[in-house]
């Protein structure tokens, strides 16, 4: 019998506890409230300039980046990738460092790095990329990154990439024209020879 | 008591059903509501881990390790470099164990807060999940200032971590512990002590000692249990030794010890012990120290077997790793905890009402991910 | 607004067509349009006031918008009608192995226990469909037709979950409706009357003479009327039948579109039904809680309405608080916590209306 009371006394007096703090957080909602109203609000901009050095880099991860004139084909980039989402192709430029102007390749790095391949095809299907960001450390020259990263000014962050068909979502960094163009070179060149 | 037998039926739990935490199935043998048989059905979730992993390079392998307990990356990372690192020795400076540390012991929280929140849910109070989430998401916040991933976070290398601490994390991390050591107080006043739930959760789901170690159960699951078996300090990996923490243990504040109630309790308690090494550990964290110094410029491991196993949110989370000499790893394994504890659930959900499986299930705090790989 | 009335002034308008058969049909026909249409617009505003007060108790804000026309309105406002407006253009999906007649037939069914009932609620003092002089027990009495529809709804659905939605639901509210009725008791044994106007009518003269406060037994008889009516509408803790951790959705498992709002519509009518009784039993009805102030039609009907909302805040405030309890659980509190105690209570409020009643 004294178990039955403490039972219903028990019940009585969590339940209205719990109700208590329920009641706290109703009235409270105003200061408490954690939404966020997405489309008008948006994530405050990330301030979190860090990492290898504390002045550019930014760890944001989104969509990838190449910036095509620095790339000089080295495929490490491709290799890291654990999920092979990265697809380059390459060709052996004639005189390297030296700009091609047909097919918009620019021979020297900002780095100042001569290029002796001209990047014919540079895809990175972000369907199966699993931001894992392996990519980006091994680049020498630092042309493929998360946007949001060293050039964030340029890419500004980016959170919600949709398309409408799922072949946009492959992003070709590749300079268009750039495999015809070196195909005929390299025939010009032969045809020399 | 005489009890009525009726006819049984077979009962589908899952694959896709609200309470069970992934995609499972469990077929139940029930007469009328009481459950007399459990065959839980995985791989819905396989992925192939262990052999992708014979597939690709060991830098490679932590993305992969994220995806398994994916409520739980930061640990499952740890586990992984902590396995590596011990195969070719290599020692790493004392920030970056400190950092692995901090981000593991948040990790836990995190997952534990999930895990709480959802065998609420399960039982049906809808509130504190909501609440436990809104915690979680501040330590999401903490992960994503620190290396811009909120759940696959490919965060710490071996021999190292991919980025340092972001300036103000240390301050922003104190913030949050203030923050949130009030909130376990609230979270326990409106739901582990409400009579409703610990009637639907004491006394239910009994599981002993001996049933708990013979199956391999592991981690708060085994410590509830009355098992004081902790690896951060029965075999202390990393710098857990210099921390001071207890190890919570079941002991039946409501029920018998074991119960549902307890594996919940020991939760709320380890996310106390956690801000305890989260507090030590911040305080103590050198200034010095490059978080790249011990990375190897090539991860070859001599040739040999590790097994190595690390304390994760969910148990005792061991990697073999056996190298050929190569940078691909000939064989790698994972042992994983919410497995066993999945195993387990035919011996101590059978003979209790359909509400109690759930029930029970929730308090095992599983992952399909972890167990299906 | 009885029917009566209606006829009388049908019949003084239409002199031509003078106690016709057609004409009382008609003035049957009015009340219930009217009640339909305010079923439909109260559950519109309780769903929103669910929204937003779960919302508001679990941190968030609920359904926002930026303005009408965007989005869900401003504050969310036009959240329950863009719900309503989804529900009723789904397609209608009957399960091929169904049992057709009966699905089909459940959703309504259920939705005319809720509905009836209403036709005895007192908003005041002429403002009531039928004064059934056994208006109380109408109302429990007409409230149990749900269990007939849950149970068609389960098993005609061919469905597990619905069946165990079904099973649980029937005992559930069949034994439910005992402390319910027995609490009741308490206050028909203190008016000495089953009619709603008359119970309200004891109760006349501001807030102490409340039935709640009439002896100190009366307050217990509430809170057991009270959660046993949770029960019966199925709310939480009480909601196994459609618990949806354990149950996916119950009995409404294989139900959706226009089928599923009839469920979703009744058991928000059920919440006003049970919650209607608890004021017109224990919180004087329509009447002023200051005694002859605030007293004429209109604001009898926001006395009633006021307190019937105050008893559905309520029972919102419990579903977003509390876990569920166990089914067996659930009739262990029904058999051996409210029935002694309510029936202890029958014999004290007795006692006490005996020795000292007027």
């Amino acid at each position: 019998m004294k178990r039955y009371i403490i039972d219903i006394w028990a019940a009585a007096t969590t339940i209205l506890g719990g109700m208590g703090i329920t009641l706290v957080h109703l009235f409270r909602a105003k200061n408490d409230n954690v939404t966020l109203q997405y489309p008008e609000e948006r994530w405050p901009r990330p301030d979190r300039n860090i990492g290898f050095d504390h002045s550019n880099y930014n760890v944001i991860r989104s969509r990838l980046h190449v910036d095509m004139d620095d790339c000089i084909g080295c495929l490490k980039c491709e290799r890291a990738c654990p999920v092979d989402c990265i697809k380059i192709e390459t060709e052996k430029v004639p005189n390297r460092g030296e700009d091609i102007k047909e097919i918009g390749h620019v021979g020297v790095t900002s780095n100042g790095s001569r290029k002796a391949m001209v990047v014919t095809r540079f895809d990175i299907d972000m369907t199966e990329c699993c931001y894992c960001n392996l990519c980006t450390y091994p680049c020498p020259e630092e042309c493929i990154f998360m946007t949001g990263g060293p050039n964030s000014d340029k890419h500004p962050i980016d959170y919600e990439f949709s398309e409408p068909n799922r072949n946009d979502l492959i992003y070709r960094f590749a300079k268009p024209g750039s495999r015809e163009g070196m195909a005929k070179i390299i025939s010009e060149q032969k045809a020399e020879v | 008591m005489g009890v009525v037998h009726g006819q049984e039926m077979v009962l589908n739990i899952g694959p896709q059903h609200p309470a069970t935490h992934g995609v499972l199935r469990l077929q139940v043998k029930t007469d009328g509501e009481v459950v007399s048989e459990i065959t839980p059905y995985l791989g819905y979730l396989h992925r192939c881990f262990e052999k992708h992993c014979e597939n690709v390079t060991y830098e490679q392998v932590i993305p992969y390790t994220d995806r398994c307990d994916y409520l739980a990356s930061m640990t499952n990372n740890f586990g992984y470099v902590v396995a590596v690192e011990a195969l070719m020795d290599i020692k790493v400076n004392d920030r970056v164990e400190h950092i692995r540390v901090i981000m593991a012991e948040l990790q836990r929280i995190a997952s534990h807060l999930l895990g709480l929140g959802a065998f609420g849910l399960d039982v049906g109070a809808f509130t504190p999940f909501l609440h436990m989430l809104r915690d979680r998401e501040r330590i999401l916040d903490l992960f994503e200032m620190t290396c811009g991933a909120r759940l696959l976070y490919n965060y710490m290398w071996v021999g190292g971590l991919s980025h340092d601490l972001p300036v103000g994390f240390v301050e922003s991390t104190y913030n949050f512990l203030d923050y949130f050591e009030p909130k376990i107080d609230e979270f326990v006043n409106l739901l582990v002590h409400n009579k409703i739930f610990v009637e639907r959760t004491a006394d239910i789901g009994r599981m002993p000692q001996e049933v708990a170690v013979s199956y391999g159960v592991t981690g708060p699951n085994l410590r509830a249990s009355g098992v004081k078996w902790d690896l951060r300090k029965n075999d202390p990996y990393s710098i857990y030794k210099s921390f001071e923490f207890d190890v919570p243990v079941g002991e039946g504040g409501k029920g018998s010890v074991g119960d549902c109630w307890d594996r919940f309790y020991v939760r709320v308690l380890e996310m106390k012990e956690s801000i305890k090494i989260l507090r030590q550990a911040l305080a103590s964290l050198p200034k010095e120290g490059d978080i790249h110094q011990s990375i190897p410029k090539k991860i070859r491991p001599p040739k040999g077997t590790i097994y190595k196993r690390t304390e994760s949110p969910r148990g005792d989370l061991g990697y073999y790793i056996e190298s050929d000499g190569t940078n691909i790893p000939y064989r790698l394994k994972m042992r994983s905890p919410a497995f066993t504890a999945l195993s387990v659930i035919d011996e101590i959900a059978a003979g209790w009402l359909l509400s109690d499986v759930l029930a029970i299930l929730g308090s095992l705090d599983i992952v399909l991910g972890e167990i299906d790989r | 607004m009885t029917v009566d009335f209606i006829f009388d002034l049908l019949n003084q308008f239409l002199p031509g067509f003078s106690g016709n058969g057609f004409l009382l049909l008609f003035a049957m026909l009015i009340p219930c349009l009217i009640l339909f249409g305010f079923i439909a617009v109260y559950a519109l505003v309780v769903i929103y006031a669910e929204l937003k007060v779960s919302s508001f108790i679990q941190d968030k804000v609920g359904p926002m918008g930026q303005g009408f026309g965007f989005h869900a309105g401003k504050w969310g406002l036009l959240q329950p009608v863009a719900d309503a407006l989804k529900l009723l253009t789904k397609e209608d999906i009957i399960p091929g192995s169904a049992n057709r007649v009966l699905f089909i037939m459940a959703p309504f069914m259920i939705f005319i226990g809720a509905f009836v009932s209403f036709v005895a609620i007192p908003f005041g003092e002429s403002i009531i469909v039928a004064d059934l002089n056994i208006g109380i027990f109408y109302i429990l009495g007409v409230g149990s037709l749900a269990v007939i529809a849950l149970i068609l709804a389960g098993w005609s659905s061919n469905n597990k979950w619905s069946l165990y939605g079904a099973m649980r639901s029937a005992a559930q509210i069949v034994s439910y409706e005992i402390p319910a009725g027995i609490s009741l008791i308490t206050v028909i044994i203190i008016t000495g009357s089953l009619n709603m106007q008359e119970i309200i009518a004891y109760q006349q003269g501001g807030i102490f003479n409340w039935i709640l406060f009439d002896n100190p037994f009366i307050p217990v008889a509430f809170v057991i009327y009270f959660i046993s009516a949770l029960a019966e509408t199925n709310r939480t803790p009480f909601d196994l039948p459609e618990s949806e951790s354990e149950l996916v959705a119950g009995f409404v498992t294989e139900y959706s579109g226009m089928r599923y709002a009839f469920f979703f519509l009744s058991e928000y009518a059920n919440m006003f039904v049970v919650s209607a009784v608890a004021a017109t039993g224990f919180l004087g009805g329509w009447q002023s809680p200051i005694s002859g102030y605030l007293d004429s039609p209109g604001w009898s009907v926001f006395w009633m309405m006021s307190k019937i909302a105050f008893l559905i805040f309520i029972m919102i405030w419990i579903r977003w608080t509390v876990p569920r309890l166990r089914v067996d659980q659930l009739m262990n509190v029904c058999w051996k916590v409210f029935l002694p105690i309510g029936l202890i209570n029958i014999f004290g409020v007795a006692i006490w209306t005996v020795l000292l009643g007027s």
